[in-house]
């Protein structure tokens, strides 16, 4: 697998195939002595930034924390949890029980309280 | 059956929804400043909107992708970052430009000033995008739009020269005002060709859930509905040169666009003008928020689709709202909707290439469309219309904003 093309920036989805973002960063394990293993992925604009330029991860956490929507976030996905990899990557977690969905969650709150919302 | 009249509402939805402020304000002062001269550039200009809409859908068919998803998974986001901002940037100029154009038709109705009707406008677009589902926003818009069949009705009406407008396809170069010829070129093209376009149409197609059978719906429409559409701006540029050249009318302003009207329409013409103009934008403005929703939601990965309730996709929903709150601020800030709409058409010929060429080669990655790739000689016209259209851009669009 070529972790760039097959796995970064895919879109991933939850067991019940809800969207929950895309992979933003992939974390590998690397021991002495073994090939490096992919140990997590990581979702949430904080790690997003942080790609284009550290400076950028560090506002975008900061204003996480700001909106306090920080707690739990970036989402790190252990590699046990993928179910598999193909349009999407699909992991054995449900979005709502995960902190990928506390901005969706608070948003829901205000988008909700507007009449013809749902 | 259900194809067939897909295909019907496809292509006159096509016809309705062609025409907003860049494609009416590029056509009379073209035609009022040159005549017929740069009819060509309306023809190449949709010819390069039909093969880039088709290849659109056919994405959309195939990988159930949209252009902004696919983009950040093939080529991922340190690539996409740039012409995303700058394509959204252009974005929020000219759903502040669409709202400006709305608000000038409802001036020429009520002799209100433009600048009280932005908030209005701006209003009723979200309530449209909060209440409607997407079949309500296309089809109903598009249906609507068909009130600017009345360019091609003046036309008609004033029986131009039909074989000097044949004689107009082929490209040409001005006698005088070399600059100012091409400024217009470059305009038409990125009036017509949108980049918001690309992605709102793969996006509706994949909420009209379209499938890899079905792409001769795709093409059909993309092909018969645009080219139609191209003639409505044609209509518009042979109207503009008939009457406004001949009475050395330069269009500074839309009030002065609306005087093309006047020898078709005699005492409708305000209201016709203004119908068709209020319309095509309003159109435009719902589509291009609505594009921004779908944009944000796509490259991030979050739930989105006018086809869900709003609650059920809140991030896509508060995207599409903040976008519109930004280009109705523009807007109140008051700058001058035709001279808005001229600075966001020709700055989009600038990042053209960026959104073009990738999408040139997701077109011939047979991971996303499998055997469906484009063709040579199609790659190579877009390809070569694209860079051309941005060098003029680099050079025309500084000249112009100097000298104007």
């Amino acid at each position: 697998m070529n972790l760039v093309r097959d796995l970064l920036d895919k879109a991933l989805v939850d067991r019940n195939g809800r969207d929950m973002g895309r992979v933003d960063r992939v974390v590998l394990d690397i021991r002495d002595g073994a090939p490096p293993r992919v140990a997590a992925l990581e979702v949430g604009p904080a790690v997003l930034a942080h790609r284009l330029a550290p400076l950028a991860g560090r506002w975008a956490a900061a204003l996480e924390h700001a909106f306090g929507v920080d707690e739990g976030r970036p989402l790190r996905i252990p590699v046990r949890d993928l179910l598999g990899i193909e349009d999407h990557v699909k992991v054995d977690l449900a979005f709502g029980d995960t902190a990928a969905a506390t901005i969706e969650q608070r948003l829901r709150r205000w988008v909700g309280a507007i009449p013809r919302s749902s | 059956m259900s194809a067939i009249v897909d295909l019907v509402l496809g292509i006159v939805t096509s016809i309705g929804g062609f025409v907003e402020a860049g494609s009416i304000s590029t056509a009379a002062q073209a035609g009022s400043e040159f005549g017929l001269q740069l009819l060509w550039a309306i023809a190449a200009a949709t010819v390069m909107l039909a093969l880039l809409v088709e290849m659109s859908g056919r994405l959309a068919a195939v990988s159930r992708r949209s252009l902004a998803a696919a983009v950040r998974e093939r080529f991922g986001v340190h690539f996409q970052i740039v012409p995303l901002t700058a394509e959204l940037l252009i974005d929020v100029l000219l759903l502040a430009a669409e709202i400006g154009g709305a608000a000038i038709a409802v001036k020429l109705l009520t002799g209100i000033g433009f600048q009280w009707w932005i908030l209005p406008i701006g209003l009723v677009a979200w309530l449209v995008l909060w209440l409607c589902q997407f079949g309500v926003i296309e089809y109903g818009l598009g249906l609507l739009g068909l009130v600017t069949l009345a360019f091609v009705a003046a036309a008609w009406k004033l029986e131009p020269n039909v074989s000097a407008v044949g004689a107009s396809l082929i490209p040409s170069l001005p006698t005088h005002h070399h600059t100012r010829y091409a400024f217009l070129a470059v305009s038409i093209l990125g009036a017509t060709v949108s980049p918001y376009l690309l992605n709102f149409y793969a996006s509706g197609s994949i909420e009209e859930k379209l499938n890899e059978s079905e792409l001769w719906v795709n093409r059909t429409t993309a092909y018969v509905g645009m080219c139609f559409g191209g003639v409505v701006s044609m209509g518009a540029l042979v109207t503009s040169a008939a009457v406004l050249q001949p009475r050395h009318i330069v269009v500074d302003s839309y009030e002065q666009a609306a005087l093309m009207f006047v020898p078709a329409f005699g005492r409708w013409a305000v209201t016709l003008f203004a119908a068709s103009l209020g319309i095509g934008c309003f159109g435009a403005a719902v589509e291009l928020a609505l594009n921004a929703g779908y944009t944000f939601a796509q490259v991030f990965g979050w739930s989105w689709g006018a086809n869900k309730p709003r609650r059920e996709a809140a991030r896509f929903t508060a995207a599409f709202t903040i976008v519109l709150l930004a280009s109705v601020a523009v807007g109140l800030i008051g700058f001058d909707p035709l001279r808005l709409t001229m600075l966001s058409v020709a700055l989009t010929v600038v990042i053209m290439p960026l959104v073009v060429l990738p999408f040139l080669v997701l077109m011939n990655d047979e991971k996303y469309v499998k055997k469906h790739t484009s063709g040579v000689i199609g790659n190579a016209f877009l390809a070569l219309l694209t860079v051309l259209g941005a060098l003029l851009a680099l050079v025309v669009v500084p000249l112009e904003l100097l000298g104007g």
